[in-house]
């Protein structure tokens, strides 16, 4: 575990988004564009106003599930890097149990809700199998974790592009999407009046959290999983199963990332699309994970840092005439400032080359 | 093979190296002489590879001289040692796999010309070396290390050193992970290497090779050197005692013979460890309530093995393990754990401590499916806590505090606190593999009364040691391991260290008391 305290951690964080900030700064203006107007962008974008806040929670939720997905697995030494496609497979089965199901409940309240439940537990289904096949060929014919998950992150975006454009496109679409669930399968936005922000959809996330922080550190189940992760031949002395922790840890990091994948698919989109162009949350999560040294805990402050770098980003995107690709590149530099250190300590540790332990 | 006046290629004098308050060597002298092998032979733990890693510079020692060639030297790197011509082939190979042969080879010596690495150069260099001895390297030098077998690979570390100038080897435990034809060839080598000029140390635990291929050996005991004897003269029997003898004389507590029934039992066991070579060959044992059943032999004769499989951390060949008269072969090691099957391992860093972890969260290290600790899958830390605080008491554990990480402990300490949860497990059978290995003495004498304790409330235990003074002072019955099988029983209180000596270089004592007794399950069917 590395060792730096949450005070530590919250002032190294805010240091290196300010240093990447000022970098960042530095490089708009040497390309001609006003650095001040640029900060404000940022400012309001993240926090100004009702609906960039919503904006901002929306992304926030999304990286605090998939954050979390990602810290399970990394705590038991597992690198599970296919929360991207756990996350795509999860949604889409989301969106297709619902679409299957809805003729046969009654429209309305009560419907909406059997609906969501049926929705939700298939995209934690889904998500969960698809994590257990890569624990599962590690487990049981040594399959590099990393390397398999990564293939199976294009396996998922490959074929669920190809279903969401044949045979599930929805009648009459003319982009590759899925047929809309029906209005009243939806998460109610109380607070915030925000098309594709709900607060019950930051309750689940935070719920998530609890629940992972609850499994990881007051369950059996959790403890040989976090034992694994830092002493693999101590765990196997205690009695744990190198193969069973890893299968069980892979479908659990799934299930998260499967549930991440259901609130993006009902909150965010209402259908499913082609997955190579919703964003890269599988992805960013490992960034907001080694933010939050794998605590699930940290993982709500690393998600929402990071859930605000996105949402100024894409509102600089439409109100200002700095270009995209820019504004990418200082969201990039913060990532790098904030998380790769995280990153280059933890590897250190592992391969006994420096870090803390020494 | 040396003339008198010529200055020995190694010269040690009065060695001594701590690591704080562990002393694994003390006042040791070692000289090799030029041409020559010199085997350095003892247990694991008793400072072969810190004495050689003093020589190459890896540690930096507390007393003593080191010569080279007759010169005074101290080497503060490797980088130093090598430039001095000495080169040390690890028991883990630092080989990059991903590279070739060739690559590897002249890695942080590369040959350059005009900035680039001059491969042609490098290539005639070490096919020169390599037929000056019969190495088979170099109809590899462009195949990458991953797809070699150890052999060769090993080979390539040797050509490696040579590369560099080398002309005193080091060889820490080459024949650890070979298969017999690889051990043979390696041999073979290696008195080629002497007869060109070069000079060998061969760290090893095994007597046999040490014979074979030495012309000195050194037997190092506890960070000492007990002596050094000439290989011609020398026998398999009088290496085992000087390698196991007694330091101290531990007085044979007076007890009642054991009467209970037989609680673990083993039964034509057969185990391969995870090379697929088999280890253990045929193993019968059985335990009473009562008893401590001790089972001596050199390291590497199997024990390891057979230990994994009692505890169910190993599945077994072929061959059955019983207990309480329930056949539990099959059952893993969670299983053994919640039936009552204890186990002190061999290794307390790497398996019976999770060194990062609290006192407190390593108390629950074994007991995840033990009440109160655990119930329905959720933990009771505030139970966890009161164990830990316990065992702290109980086992007298220094410094007094849960909230250390184990790591900060001293070796005797965490051995102590591994022994305390492993009893309060209140277990029917106790496994303890080497339980006082690296400890100080007061921890021996404290660990030793407790298993003591243990026989005398009615509990059934096996003690694995190398120590035959731990053996004699703890067993009632003491099985002697060789090459997988138990080549025969005796009774502590009347075997002689002779015997012993003979039984764990592989001699039946055909006409001795070994042959009379030589029944491992000492008549369980009472």
């Amino acid at each position: 575990m590395l060792r730096a305290s949450v005070i530590e951690r919250l002032a190294i964080a805010t240091a290196s988004t300010a240093l990447a900030l000022l970098i960042g700064v530095t490089i708009v203006a040497a390309a001609g564009y006003d650095p001040v107007q640029f900060i404000t962008n940022v400012i309001e974008g993240a926090l100004g106003g009702r609906s960039a806040i919503a904006r901002t929670l929306r992304f926030s939720t999304l990286f605090i599930l998939t954050g979390v997905a990602v810290a399970v697995a990394f705590r038991a030494g597992v690198f599970n890097i296919g929360v991207q496609g756990q996350f795509v497979v999860g949604g889409f089965a989301t969106i297709m149990s619902i679409i299957w199901t809805a003729p046969l409940l009654p429209e309305g309240v009560v419907g909406g809700v059997g609906l969501l439940l049926v929705g939700f537990l298939a995209g934690i289904f889904a998500g969960g199998a698809y994590g257990a096949l890569p624990g599962a060929l590690k487990a049981y014919a040594d399959a590099n974790v990393i390397i398999t998950t990564i293939m199976l992150n294009f396996i998922a975006t490959g074929v669920v592009g190809w279903l969401v454009q044949n045979p599930f496109r929805g009648e009459g679409n003319a982009a590759p999407n899925t047929e809309r669930i029906p209005e009243y399968v939806s998460l109610p936005g109380i607070v915030f009046d925000s098309s594709g922000f709900s607060i019950i959809g930051l309750g689940i996330a935070l719920a998530a959290v609890a629940v992972v922080f609850v499994v990881m550190e007051r369950t059996r189940f959790g403890y040989d999983m976090v034992t694994s992760g830092h002493q693999e031949s101590a765990a196997t002395y205690s009695g744990v199963g190198a193969e069973r922790t890893v299968v069980l840890t892979m479908t659990l990091s799934g299930m998260v990332a499967g549930l991440a994948g259901a609130v993006f698919a009902i909150m965010v989109q209402g259908y499913y699309t082609d997955p190579s162009g919703i964003g890269t949350y599988g992805f960013d999560a490992i960034a907001v994970s080694l933010l939050a040294a794998n605590n699930p805990l940290g993982i709500v402050p690393a998600g929402l840092l990071f859930g605000g770098l996105d949402s100024a980003g894409s509102h600089i995107g439409i109100y200002s005439d700095v270009p995209v690709q820019l504004i990418d590149g200082v969201i990039g530099l913060v990532i790098l400032f904030v998380a790769v250190p995280e990153l280059f300590r933890m590897a250190a540790e592992r391969t006994g080359l420096g870090g803390e332990s020494r | 093979m040396t003339t008198e006046n010529e200055p020995p290629a190694v010269r040690m004098e009065g060695i001594t190296k701590r690591f704080g308050d562990v002393v694994a060597n003390d006042d040791v002298d070692f000289s090799l002489e030029k041409g020559s092998i010199h085997a350095l032979l003892g247990e694991n733990g008793s400072g072969k590879t810190t004495l050689m890693s003093v020589l190459y510079g890896l540690y930096e020692k507390n007393a003593g001289t080191i010569h080279v060639d007759g010169e005074p030297e101290t080497f503060e790197s490797p980088r130093d040692a090598m430039d001095a011509g000495v080169g040390m082939i690890h028991q883990h190979f630092q080989l990059v796999e991903t590279m070739t042969v060739l690559q590897n080879i002249i890695l942080g010596h590369e040959p350059t010309d005009n900035g680039f690495v001059d491969t042609a150069t490098a290539r005639t260099d070490i096919e020169e070396i390599c037929s000056r001895y019969d190495f088979h390297v170099d109809e590899f030098l462009d195949t990458k290390i991953q797809d070699l077998d150890l052999g060769a690979r090993q080979r390539v570390e040797i050509v490696k050193s040579l590369y560099r100038g080398a002309d005193i080897l080091i060889l820490d435990e080459p024949t650890a992970v070979l298969t017999p034809q690889e051990i043979e060839d390696l041999l073979d080598l290696m008195s080629e290497l002497a007869d060109a000029g070069h000079s060998l140390i061969f760290i090893t635990h095994k007597l046999g090779e040490a014979l074979d291929a030495a012309d000195e050996i050194t037997v190092l005991r506890d960070g000492e050197a007990i002596g050094t004897v000439d290989a011609g003269e020398s026998s398999e029997e009088e290496l085992a005692r000087m390698m196991v003898g007694r330091e101290i004389q531990f007085d044979r507590p007076s007890r009642d013979p054991p009467r209970g029934d037989s609680v673990l039992e083993a039964t034509r066991l057969h185990v391969r460890d995870s090379r697929d070579l088999e280890q253990v060959s045929g193993v019968d044992l059985a335990v009473r309530e009562g008893e401590i059943l001790g089972i001596a032999g050199v390291q590497g004769n199997g024990q390891t093995e057979l230990v994994e499989a009692l505890t169910g951390l190993r599945d077994v060949d072929s061959g059955t393990v019983r207990f309480h008269d329930r056949d539990i072969t099959d059952t893993n090691r969670r299983q053994r754990i919640r039936d009552g099957v204890a186990y002190i391992p061999e290794d307390r860093t790497t398996e019976g401590l999770v060194q990062d972890y609290t006192l407190v969260r390593n108390a629950l290290l074994g007991n995840q499916t033990v009440e109160p600790f655990v119930d329905n899958g959720m933990i009771d830390w505030s139970a966890v806590d009161d164990h830990a605080e316990d065992i702290i008491r109980e086992y007298d554990v220094q410094p007094p505090d849960k909230s250390t990480d184990a790591k900060s402990l001293s070796g005797g300490n965490q051995q102590k606190f591994i022994v305390g949860r492993e009893i309060e497990h209140e277990p029917d059978v106790m496994i303890a593999s080497h339980p006082t290995r690296g400890v100080d003495i007061g921890s021996i004498e404290f660990i030793h009364d407790r298993l003591l304790e243990l026989r005398e409330s009615g509990m059934a235990i096996v003690v694995v040691s190398s120590k035959l003074d731990e053996i004699q002072k703890l067993s009632d019955r003491i099985a002697v391991m060789y090459e997988g099988e138990f080549i025969g029983t005796v009774d502590p209180a009347e075997t002689t260290e002779e015997e012993l000596g003979m039984l764990m270089a592989g001699h039946d004592t055909c006409d001795g008391d070994a042959a009379r007794e030589n029944t491992p399950d000492g008549g369980v069917q009472s």
